[in-house]
């Protein structure tokens, strides 16, 4: 640690306020993340960049709906909700007010390992971001009239992303069908029942357990001064206690040891097929190259399956592949559309070939190469605003602990090899261990065969 | 600050630098659009760009995608009634290569007949899976209930019959049309030298042949008249998708920026009006909002909410009477103390990239903006007086012509949207499927 660093933080401490322990700095891109803690455990992660005159403040929680029990499922997400309601300083509709006034862009989102909150401001309002995130993590009211009609807000949100979406629809089977003792079981959004029967005591319950600075990392990313924000944040969330953390006592999900298949009918066009293989962790050494396997596979319109099955055989429509993210082993998934007239069975079919040649022959030094400058090209467009940064530094240091992975994941694809591939293809591409969710046509919307004038058969 | 240099033959460049990601962003945009498809032949002038990435001079389709790929560097295409754009994005090292490719399609596709049946095939079923998105549905009602026979009317993709019947002649005409230096303007942003984006901007334009700028075929829209209601009809719907406006402005409108700030309190915030009474007291929807769009032509006004079925009809009424008091009354001083303070201080994060700079500037230049549409923002909104909002509210919005657009299952909610909205003349119920 530099000696002017030291001084400085020295000269912080001395006061009666919660100390601040300085924990190193991480490289990132050109710059470093300074990783900082208070006593109560705030993990605070600063990134000084003036590329642009604004700063992002993200509120990291480390509570997802992983945290949840079977019939209180959406809760993590339902207080996502509550959090932007009445503080005992501040009325109900005051917190977005007051952000706005300030020209602040704000938001939350929840997963199943993390929940976070970020401010963009003007950079010179940084301290608003400061006094309003460390006021709510304290001292939230939640009251019957604000749960209730939040409560309908997030059934509305589950309606639009879930019960009227066919792809929500499936995706939430998918994880329903293949997890069966972990909480990646149940939907981030919950259970329509278990959204409505939240009591405020719920709520109350679940907030003093989680939402504390020992459950949570604020990362500053953006035109800042590293000293004056230090003392702006001690002196705001020193004074919070810190809270026990429950003991997370979750099972593995047990190995699948056979496939499982659901078919469901919507009102839709065209079959759908949603397969899920069981995956690697994040943290898994796998991730990474099972990541190049999917761009080979999946990514842009030079890659296998996007050849195969949009361009040769005119089966599918869209389609996508995605290597989940979270701390726990999560799903590769498979998404295709087939095309109006086309079918899942003949999508399958190509897929099985495909797949089968993934695990036997090797791909070539040129796929490799394509597959990792794409994913250079993706890593470096999610930093090309401040809040992406912003994202970047909590995502990884809250679900791995390191802010650094980021940029030491192009590392890892960079030094992926075609065995790596060929392993990861034969150890995640198991038959058994998959799951597919098929989207039929109800009748009445179903297209016809294709035909010369196929595609006027559903008018 | 852009920097604007003139090329040959009327082309244009845009420069913004900006060393904080070793990424190039590059731009080459047309100042015409799908606004000049036929109404017989719609999505021929996408469908046309489509074909850029098809094949060219000697590469395959398959050996140009394989090309982007192995640059770190992707193409795509935005297109819309006015303008047209085709982005590309590469990591900086690569920038060299990836300029002499992008040239290569702009000067010389091919055309080739088999890729441009494929094309076709893939916007059609493009277009019948689109019938999944239930607000794209509402949206796309909302659209042709408002303008009907005018060009902003229709989606740029076109329609089915539209793109069936489309000939690689038809795309080889349309792209000497638009692709000449006077209808073109390029664009660079992030990693990169002025010096050097020169360079390659001339580089893109040199075998495009020269050519005049487009004129505009868009005359103004005529308003609609009276309150009518579009009613998509889909099964199984638990939950609606409403779009309800009318005309609004245009950006030469002397009240253009004074009706964006009141339309700014009414439905531009979290906290605005719309928002306030339908999610945060009611829990209606999880969304409400309103916004003008802008065109060069005079384009609409539209509010945009997503309730359950059960609280359609509710919502759509609420809708109405908070629309026909904000008509009648206006905004008050407080709201619009309030919005002037969000507006300016937001706008911060108009600017925060030097896309976005980048991207501005384009607008200004292709929609033929005023010059100080964003530079002078701030200031603008700073002077609006409460006069001059509740005026413009009065002058461009009315409550007497509106359209409501919903995506519903008809079954269960039609006869109640219709009773919640007074004064209804004409109804339509359309199957979600029918085109």
């Amino acid at each position: 640690m530099s000696t002017a660093r030291a001084k400085w933080i020295e000269a912080l401490n001395t006061g009666d306020g919660s100390k601040i322990t300085f924990e190193g700095e991480v490289p990132f891109g050109g710059g470093e993340v300074l990783r900082y803690r208070l006593e109560n455990g705030l993990r605070v992660r600063l990134l000084v960049d003036r590329s642009a005159p604004v700063v992002s403040y993200f509120t990291w929680f480390g509570v997802g709906s992983r945290h949840e029990k079977p019939g209180k499922t959406g809760l993590a997400h339902l207080f996502e909700h509550l959090m932007f309601n009445e503080t005992e300083s501040l009325k109900a509709g005051e917190f977005d007010r007051k952000l706005e006034e300030n020209g602040a862009e704000s938001n939350a989102a929840t997963w199943l390992d993390w929940t976070y909150y970020y401010e963009s401001l003007p950079a010179d309002r940084l301290s608003l971001a400061v006094e309003l995130e460390s006021d709510r993590m304290a001292h939230l009211v939640l009251r019957e009239p604000q749960v209730a009609s939040e409560k309908e807000v997030v059934a509305n949100e589950r309606r639009f992303r879930v019960d009227d979406d066919i792809e929500g629809t499936a995706s939430e089977l998918l994880y329903k069908t293949a997890y069966t003792v972990h909480p990646y079981h149940w939907p981030t959004i919950g259970w329509m029942e278990d959204i409505h029967n939240f009591s405020p005591e719920d709520c109350e319950s679940f907030y003093r357990t989680y939402y504390a600075p020992n459950n949570a990392m604020v990362v500053i990313c953006g035109d800042i001064k590293e000293k004056d924000v230090l003392a702006k944040i001690q002196k705001a969330y020193g004074p919070i206690p810190s809270s026990e953390i429950p003991f997370e006592d979750t099972h593995p999900e047990p190995p699948q040891l056979e496939e499982r298949r659901v078919a469901i009918r919507k009102p839709t066009p065209t079959e759908k097929l949603y397969i899920g293989f069981h995956g690697p962790a994040l943290g898994d050494a796998d991730h990474a190259h099972l990541t190049v396997l999917n761009e080979i596979l999946f990514g842009g319109r030079a890659s296998r399956l996007y050849r195969s099955l949009v361009i040769e055989k005119e089966l599918a429509s869209d389609l996508r592949g995605w290597v989940a993210t979270f701390r726990d082993p999560g799903l590769y998934e498979l998404h295709f559309t087939a095309r109006p007239g086309k079918t899942a069975a003949e999508i399958e079919a190509v897929l099985a070939e495909e797949l089968d040649r993934a695990k036997k022959v090797p791909i070539s030094e040129d796929e490799l190469v394509r597959a990792k400058a794409r994913l250079e090209l993706s890593t470096l467009q999610s930093m090309e605003t401040m809040s992406g940064k912003a994202e970047q530094i909590g995502f990884y240091e809250t679900v791995l602990g390191d802010a650094s992975v980021s940029f030491r994941r192009l590392e890892e694809y960079r030094r992926t090899t075609m065995g790596d591939v060929l392993r990861v293809a034969r150890r995640y591409l198991v038959d058994r261990a998959r799951t597919t969710i098929h989207v039929q046509p109800e009748e009445a919307t179903s297209c016809a065969p294709a035909s010369p004038r196929g595609t006027e058969a559903a008018e | 600050m852009t920097t604007r240099i003139e090329l040959e033959g009327g082309a244009l460049l845009y420069v913004e630098e900006s060393h904080a990601i070793p990424l190039v962003e590059v731009v080459v945009s047309t100042r015409s659009g799908s606004a000049h498809d036929s109404v017989e032949k719609q999505g021929l002038f996408r469908t046309t760009l489509g074909m850029l990435r098809r094949g060219a001079r000697d590469l395959t389709s398959h050996q140009i995608e394989d090309a982007l790929d192995r640059l770190g560097s992707e193409i795509s295409l935005d297109v819309n009634a006015s303008i047209s754009t085709v982005y590309g994005q590469v990591i900086e090292r690569n920038l060299g290569p990836f300029i002499e490719l992008f040239a290569t399609l702009l000067e010389s596709p091919t055309f080739p007949e088999d890729e441009f049946g494929r094309l076709k095939r893939e916007i059609v079923a493009d277009l019948i899976g689109a019938r999944d998105n239930d607000r794209a549905l509402a949206q796309r009602a909302f659209r042709r209930g408002l303008f009907r026979d005018h060009p902003y009317s229709r989606s740029a993709a076109g329609t089915i019959p539209g793109v069936e019947s489309l000939t690689t002649d038809d795309a080889r005409a349309e792209y000497r049309k638009h692709f000449v230096k006077g209808n073109i303007v390029i664009g660079f942003s992030g990693d990169i030298s002025l010096e050097a984006a020169e360079k390659h901007a001339r580089r893109l334009i040199r075998d495009i042949p020269d050519g005049p700028r487009l004129e505009d075929p868009v005359p103004p829209p005529a308003p609609i008249a009276g309150r009518r209601l579009v009613f998509v009809d889909k099964p199984e719907r638990t939950q609606t998708q409403i779009v309800i406006g009318q005309l609004g402005t245009s950006p030469h409108d002397d009240d253009h920026i004074p009706l964006t700030v009141a339309n700014a309190v009414f439905g531009g915030t979290f906290t605005s009006r719309l928002m306030r009474e339908v999610r945060s007291k009611r829990g209606w929807s999880y969304g409400a909002s309103s916004r003008l769009g802008i065109d060069r032509q005079r384009h609409s006004f539209a509010m945009v909410t997503f309730p359950a079925a059960t609280d359609a009809a509710a919502c759509i009424a609420l809708q109405l009477e908070l629309f026909t008091d904000l008509v009648e009354k206006g905004i008050t001083a407080r709201e619009l103390a309030f919005i002037k303070r969000y507006l300016a201080r937001s706008f911060a994060f108009e600017v925060d990239t030097a896309s976005k700079r980048l991207h501005q500037a384009l607008d200004v230049e292709l929609l033929g903006l005023p010059a100080n549409y964003y530079s002078g923002h701030v200031a603008q909104v700073e002077a609006v007086t409460l006069e001059q909002a509740n005026t413009a509210l009065k002058n461009r919005l009315t409550t007497r012509d509106l359209l409501v657009s919903i995506v519903g299952t008809a079954s269960e909610i039609e006869g109640k949207v219709r009773e919640a909205i007074p004064e209804l003349g004409a109804h339509d119920i359309v199957p979600f499927d029918r085109d």
